[in-house]
């Protein structure tokens, strides 16, 4: 039995223990009394890429976390990553085995296929419900190699062309370019006549990446092939494209296009000091709060056609991970698979930005496009009715896969035609370092 | 497909073919003379039963519930059949390119019966001279479409840019002096350029190529050609050799590859190799098409610098030429499309010749026969092939 001397504890053990549970925090659990029932309920933390409109956001995490943490009695914790942060947050935590539960991203996050569970089984739960899953969420989370889905996707935004409906009547194009040649030729005009500039993303960015990526499909060319293979500078398409962004910048553009950050051209579509960009609709929904005026000026229209055809790459494709580290890793698949259910919410809470990657869940998308309450004329974004089929996935033709996501979060295609826009390379330059440093990123992941 | 009553032939003409009695009859019953035009009923083979109707312009009120601007159609730049063009090329002087005719039946149509029927290649990767389209009128600009979406919801405009006609262009003037590049906005501002205001047949190096293939349900395109671009319309991609593929810095790897192709497909008036599939032109382009779509040439990536370009004229009308056309195409154009007074417009040499026969013997068979050249017995091809030889 102890002595009571030795049951004493010194000041300095007092002071040291105290300053360990503070640490520790949250973490404590405490037996017995008033925190019994707070020891037995989980936690369920959740990154989550911050939606371009933040009312979204608000709704995300004080409506539709919260209730489902009332469901499964557990605190969700929603922290919402600013885009252009989401990469380096996730690699941190893929880095140091330790982070959230539940890591929502804006891509398909292939580069951390190691790191995360096999969602398959989250699929399988979301078929009994809703169907199998779209050729968009297949090809944007699934492995063919390991026969895994990396991650879990449950909506995506398309990516049209904004553009004003005013000035490009001005000089003939009331419907818009609708193809890249009148886009230059009619650009071109635009700014001889009207001094606005055409603002399509070009500093490196999220709205860059799925602009160039966009182009360059249009074009007829890519970073890879279907089988992986890079091919960003076999043949000629890619330096053609590179020549007529060039062009276009040099005959429609602005200084200004090469310094935006995040978000920039959307800043200079509400700001009416650009007459055209590609972006997602919630340039739109922005202006529509912001500036009524201005939004009923921005007409939206398909992608425009190039050699290839008309086609893009999503806005975003929003797909889930539930990490191998996680802690509460049944909660999370938990909520991925309740998530699904919530897609006609999350549609009408993001104000139409967020199509379902599970069509059945919002059966009524065109209608409600051709009928939109907040569109001027009503019938605006029933431009969109086909999205999905002129929509192909990052890493087209192949799957998303490390390398394709690799070289799209490292900004290998922005930081491209960047050089050439700037004369710093020419374009037979710069798409040989594009393909240099591609093929650098295949080689790692060959080895990985 | 609907039935179209129709009366006995009109008389009169020029026997095509020596193929008995009853062919005879059959070939008695050319395109309408000019002296004889007032209203002309669709004659009528007894050779074959007829299910398939013929091409009729438009009516008005379909063009409107379309978004298609009518004031602008009927202005002469639209060249608008059933009110310009009734005379002139594709006709052979002292024909006609369209006939009034009040025998059709389907209610979105009117009564203009068109006889030049345009020939072109399939683009669905064999290069077959089986499309057969009727060249109703061009679209110089935006202003030809009303912005008013169509009965499903959708903008003509946005339908119609998912469909390719592809026109290739003379390159090489009367003086034999080549041109790399097109005037006006496709072009790279370089002289010489070749002119792109007209696509008329007598403009054109080689014979069209009809995207009439794209569909939604082999995620081709969103729409389906025969299924919603119900006006039959078309955008305009012209492709041409760029100086680095025909040019006076002709490549060696493009001077391999256009002899290996031209050696496949035959050449155009230029001397340039005919191009019949997208993976031709797209490979031709620089792009990466899978596997090299031109035998005998050794290597499968394709040229760089490219052979060839493409492009569509500025959409605002600033090159003055066709962005788009409304020339449907026959969905079957066997049984009864292909009427015994049509005649086909195609691509001719100098000689009058036809640049690809294959044209000429398809257009034969299905206006005689009323199928395919492959889809008859020996006999009838020995005839078509006796009377394709004559025009050789």
């Amino acid at each position: 039995m102890p002595s009571s001397r030795e049951e004493r504890v010194s000041r300095r053990k007092f002071v040291k223990l105290a300053a360990a549970a503070a640490a520790a925090g949250p973490l404590l659990r405490f037996p017995g009394g008033a925190f019994a029932e707070q020891s037995r309920r989980k936690t369920l933390r959740i990154a989550k890429w911050a939606h371009f409109l933040p009312e979204y956001d608000r709704w995300f995490a004080g409506v539709l976390a919260k209730q489902w943490g009332e469901r499964h009695d557990t605190e969700v914790i929603v922290d919402h990553i600013p885009v252009e942060e989401v990469g380096a947050r996730a690699a941190a935590e893929a880095a140091a085995h330790h982070g959230h539960d539940l890591f929502m991203f804006p891509w398909p996050p292939a580069e951390y296929r190691q790191h995360v569970i096999d969602h398959t089984e989250i699929y399988q739960a979301v078929s009994f419900g809703h169907g199998n899953v779209d050729r968009l969420g297949h090809k944007s989370t699934f492995d063919p190699g390991t026969k895994r889905y990396f991650a879990f996707a449950d909506s995506w935004m398309p990516a049209p062309l904004c553009y004003f409906e005013d000035w490009w009547a001005e000089v003939g194009m009331p419907l818009g370019p609708l193809h890249y040649g009148s886009l230059r030729s009619g650009g071109q005009r635009l700014r001889a006549k009207l001094g606005i500039p055409c603002g399509l993303a070009l500093a490196p960015s999220l709205e860059s990446n799925v602009t160039l990526h966009t182009l360059l499909m249009a074009f007829h060319a890519g970073v890879l092939d279907e089988q992986g293979n890079v091919v960003i500078n076999t043949g000629a398409r890619t330096v053609a494209a590179l020549k007529y962004v060039k062009a276009l910048y040099e005959d429609a553009g602005s200084p200004e296009q090469l310094g935006w950050g995040p978000g920039g051209n959307v800043q200079a579509m509400l700001a009416r000091k650009s007459s055209c960009t590609i972006n997602a609709i919630s340039l739109l929904r922005a202006a529509e709060a912001a500036d009524p005026a201005v939004a009923k000026k921005i007409r939206i229209c398909p992608p425009l056609a190039g050699s290839a055809g008309v086609m893009a790459v999503p806005h975003v494709t929003s797909c889930s991970v539930v990490w191998k580290f996680a802690e509460n890793p049944a909660g999370a698949k938990q909520f991925l698979t309740e998530l699904i259910d919530s897609s006609k919410a999350i549609y009408e809470q993001s104000q139409g930005c967020n199509f379902p990657i599970y069509q059945k869940t919002v059966p009524d998308l065109i209608v409600r496009l051709e009928n939109d309450p907040h569109g001027d004329p009503p019938y605006k974004y029933k431009e969109l009715k086909d999205a999905l089929h002129w929509t192909a996935n990052l890493g087209f033709p192949g799957f998303a896969n490390p390398v394709a996501m690799e070289a799209f979060n490292t900004f290998v295609v922005p930081r491209m035609f960047l050089r050439v826009v700037k004369g710093e390379a020419s374009p037979e330059d710069a798409a040989r370092a594009a393909a240099a440093e591609v093929t650098r990123i295949a080689e790692k992941w060959k080895q990985a | 497909m609907k039935s179209i009553s129709r009366h006995a032939p009109a008389a009169g003409g020029v026997a095509w073919l020596t193929w008995g009695a009853l062919l005879l009859l059959v070939l008695a019953a050319p395109a309408p003379r000019l002296s004889a035009q007032t209203t002309v009923d669709a004659p009528e083979s007894p050779l074959f039963t007829t299910f398939n109707p013929p091409a009729f312009d438009f009516n008005d009120a379909f063009y409107t519930a379309n978004g298609i601007n009518v004031t602008q159609l009927d202005t002469p730049g639209a060249a608008r059949f059933g009110f310009f063009r009734q005379t002139g090329p594709p006709a052979p002087p002292g024909f006609v390119n369209w006939v009034v005719d009040n025998t059709g039946t389907d209610p979105d149509r009117k009564n203009v019966r068109i006889l030049a029927t345009t020939g072109g290649y399939i683009d669905d990767g064999t290069g077959a001279p089986t499309q057969f389209i009727s060249i109703l009128a061009f679209l110089l600009d935006q202003t030809f479409f009303t912005g008013v979406a169509n009965a499903r919801g959708v903008q003509m405009a946005d339908i119609v840019n998912n469909f390719e006609a592809y026109a290739a262009l003379r390159q090489v003037d009367s003086h034999g002096v080549f041109a790399p590049t097109p005037c006006g906005t496709m072009g790279d501002g370089t002289t010489p350029c070749f002119p792109v205001t007209s696509v008329a047949t007598p403009a054109l190096r080689q014979d069209w190529r009809f995207a009439t293939n794209r569909n939604a349900i082999d995620g081709s395109a969103p729409f389906g050609y025969f299924c919603d671009d119900i006006l039959g319309m078309w955008i305009i991609t012209y492709f041409w050799y760029v100086d680095t593929g025909f040019g006076p810095h002709q490549t060696a790897q493009c001077h391999q590859m256009l002899a290996a192709l031209g050696g496949k497909n035959g050449l155009t008036l230029d001397g340039s190799p005919i191009i019949k599939t997208a993976d031709e032109l797209n490979f031709l382009e620089g792009s990466v098409v899978g596997s090299n779509p031109i035998p005998g040439f050794l290597g499968t990536n394709p040229p760089s610098p490219p052979c060839t370009a493409e492009g569509k004229e500025d959409m605002g009308g600033a090159d003055h030429g066709a962005v788009w056309l409304i020339c449907p195409a026959l969905p079957d154009p066997r049984n009864g499309a292909i009427t015994l007074d049509a005649f086909l417009d195609q691509v001719h040499r100098p000689n009058g010749l036809p640049l690809d026969p294959a044209f000429t013997a398809n257009f034969l068979c299905l206006q005689i026969f009323g199928a395919f050249c492959s889809e008859l017995t020996p006999a009838q091809r020995q005839s078509i092939s006796q009377q394709v030889a004559v025009t050789r």
